[in-house]
């Protein structure tokens, strides 16, 4: 019990984030880097951006699910160790946006994979990505 | 006379074909009808003797019974020749014009992966810009088709 | 050694990761290469033609993030020509000031992503907190930080206050004094010189042949700008100087982007000291008549086309767009083939391409042993940072010395 108590602080405290972009324009992408930048200065809450699924606790994802994308997005979730959470960042992430009809595009993240929170946005400012993480977070102080 | 009435000029001087097909609708932008068999040719002479040699890219469309095919060249002046051709729907087949734009790769198959025209000549390769397992014979840019057409729907894990 | 010839054909990589670039290595050295490209492709074209011209402009301002005004601009201009409108001067001269600003934040965003990929860590937050100021600039202009949305047919939305301007040419100054800064490091830092120099090298007749676009033909001597050349907006009117060089490798790149900087604060600066009164935008029909045009925009990353084909009603007949980036990655292979490796980043991040950084997976096949590797690219952009500590080139060197 103790263990599951230690390893929860330290999830919480430093979640480690691997960021996957799965058809979008980029828009989201870049205020997600941004918030690694010094005025967001995302790592000043202990979260690290990781260049691999296997050592990341926490998915972020934007942009709708492309054709081409939605086997890579799986394969990311389903490479990741448990316990671990998505987070759709924008709103094509979050429902397929503008692109919802188009040909190639599927729906939102949780059309794919189980999502855990949402931050709409188009983009989302770099501010609500640290607010939507730390609510994440919060809840899983729970 | 104009920069773009010397190059309509020079190109109907040198294809009668071309007489009346040509277009000036503002500053820098001419457009010129031509039959589909005599494209290479007028692309080749408009490159190596007027100076056109930047191919900005291959504009396809769905008209009717026809494939419409514009491919816009631009010169050093900013002048930018749409030259429009056709190939009927029972028929799609154009050349490749690879032999003079080496870089028109991509905007070919374009042509083929969202119209289903054919160019005769460019080398076997990945589609682009539809994905690998697309179902044959889906076009989208097609006026008549549909994304209900696609039978592989794209939803959650099959 | 012989070279195994390995034909390249579609593959239906059932299990193993779709792959984006296939290079085949001959010991370090990449003998050759292949792109596959199309993650991003979602099918706007075919949606245009649905909407109507006025949801087509917030559509076709999301096909890039990072370039979104260039496409809007260019769509829009395209339309305008089709429907006989003449935008008011004032409006002119307020997209052309969104643009240059656009360019301004999307060459500082390159510089940061090119420091990120050979381990100069500390450029790239320089130059992202450096753009901090350029986004702070657009949002108080347009109310947004991304996907500004100031174009509407036949204007713009916003005008802009003699305030804002005050606000704008300070922020220009603060930014003109960092850019001369990394203009200087790029030039007189030889670590950085020996690492990016000869690096991706593109010679102008292979830049020329492939259709190089923007900086990309700019660094290979193409004198080539679409703002010049082919004027648009109020680029006419406006004295810029374009920017050559003459390196043809990454090293010209980015002189080519950083000088660029400089001249785009010179265009701000004439644009608000000198635009016009009057109106900032034209009545334009909801139906637009039967026609067609054909514009091009100089975005940041090179030359951008829509055409636009109307049919008299409210939806258009055909939408086709070309982002510059495709241009730009018919260069690709020429450049990979015969460098090391280790190159690929930054050779990749040269292009300033448009796709999404963390979606490329890279194959690599050894042609002597005939091993097959799949890394992703963080991983090769990793090997890419030891490798060249080895040859002595050390980044972390480089991240101390740059202090402003």
């Amino acid at each position: 019990m103790i263990l599951d108590k230690v390893v929860n602080w330290a999830r919480i405290k430093s979640p480690w984030i691997i960021h996957f972009n799965s058809g979008a324009c980029n828009a989201c992408d870049i205020e997600i880097v941004a918030s690694l930048t010094p005025r967001y200065d995302i790592e000043r809450f202990g979260i690290q951006i990781k260049g691999t699924p296997r050592h990341a606790d926490v998915l972020i994802c934007s942009g709708p699910v492309t054709m081409q994308t939605r086997d890579r997005l799986k394969r990311i979730y389903d490479q990741m160790a448990e316990p671990k959470f998505v987070v759709a960042v924008g709103t094509c992430a979050c429902s397929g946006g503008v692109f919802k009809d188009c040909y190639c595009v599927g729906g939102g993240i949780d059309s794919i994979i189980p999502v855990n929170a949402y931050i709409p946005g188009c983009p989302t400012r770099p501010e609500a990505i640290i607010d939507g993480v730390v609510k994440l977070l919060g809840s899983l102080k729970k | 006379m104009s920069n773009e009435e010397k190059i309509t000029a020079a190109l109907t001087q040198k294809f009668s074909f071309l007489e009346g097909k040509c277009n000036i609708t503002r500053a820098r932008r001419v457009w010129v009808d031509v039959d589909r068999n005599h494209i290479i040719e007028m692309l080749d002479f408009a490159k190596n003797e007027l100076g056109f040699n930047l191919l900005c890219t291959i504009t396809g469309l769905d008209v009717a019974e026809n494939l419409e095919f514009i491919y816009h060249i631009a010169n050093k002046e900013g002048i930018v020749i749409n030259v429009r051709t056709n190939a009927p729907k029972s028929d799609p087949v154009i050349k490749t014009v690879l032999g003079v734009y080496q870089g028109a790769t991509y905007y070919e198959r374009e042509l083929e992966d969202l119209l289903g025209a054919k160019v005769d000549g460019l080398p076997e390769g990945r589609h682009y810009p539809l994905p690998e397992d697309w179902p044959k014979g889906q076009h989208p840019l097609r006026k008549d088709w549909k994304r209900e057409n696609l039978t592989q729907k794209i939803k959650t894990e099959e | 050694m012989g070279r195994v010839v390995i034909p390249v054909g579609p593959q239906h990589p059932a299990l193993k990761e779709p792959e984006s670039f296939t290079l085949y290595l001959e010991g370090e050295r990449v003998a050759a290469s292949n792109v596959t490209l199309g993650y991003n492709h979602r099918g706007i074209e075919k949606a245009c033609e649905g909407n109507t011209y006025i949801e087509n402009l917030y559509l076709i301002e999301r096909v890039c993030g990072i370039c979104s005004h260039s496409h809007s601009t260019c769509y829009i201009t395209a339309v305008e020509e089709i429907a006989k409108v003449e935008v008011p001067k004032r409006g002119l001269y307020i997209r052309t000031l969104i643009a240059e600003l656009e360019r301004v934040h999307s060459h500082l965003l390159w510089l940061g992503v090119a420091g990120h990929e050979i381990g100069f860590d500390t450029l790239f937050m320089y130059s992202w907190r450096d753009r901090e100021v350029v986004m702070d600039i657009m949002a108080m202009l347009t109310g947004n930080r991304v996907n500004y949305a100031i174009n509407k047919y036949g204007g713009v939305k916003r005008d802009v206050t003699d305030d804002q301007k005050e606000q704008v040419l300070k922020a220009v100054e603060t930014l003109e004094e960092r850019t001369k800064y990394y203009i200087d490091v790029v030039y007189e830092e030889t670590t950085l010189i020996n690492r990016l120099k000869d690096v991706g090298r593109l010679s102008n007749e292979d830049a020329m042949r492939l259709f190089a676009s923007g900086p990309m033909a700019r660094a290979s001597m193409i004198d080539r700008d679409t703002r010049r050349d082919d004027p648009y907006l109020a680029y006419a009117e406006i004295p810029f100087n374009v920017i050559t060089d003459d390196h043809c490798d990454v090293l010209g790149r980015t002189i080519v982007r950083a000088k660029e900087l400089i001249e785009s604060y010179k265009i701000i600066r004439y644009v608000l000291k000198n635009m016009p009164q009057g109106e900032i935008s034209a009545k334009v029909p909801r139906r637009i008549q039967a026609g067609e045009a054909f514009a091009r925009y100089e975005a940041p990353r090179g030359e951008d086309v829509h055409y636009v084909r109307a049919n008299g009603t409210d939806k258009p007949e055909r939408v086709k767009l070309r982002a510059p980036t495709l241009a730009n990655l018919a260069s690709i292979t020429n450049m990979l083939d015969g460098g090391y490796l280790a190159d690929v980043p930054i050779v990749i991040a040269a292009i300033d391409p448009c796709f999404s950084c963390t979606d490329r997976a890279i194959s690599i096949k050894h042609l002597d042993s005939g091993r097959e590797n799949v890394l992703d690219f963080e991983g090769l952009r990793k090997y890419s940072i030891e490798w060249y500590k080895n040859q002595g080139f050390d980044a972390s060197k480089l991240n101390k010395k740059l202090v402003l």
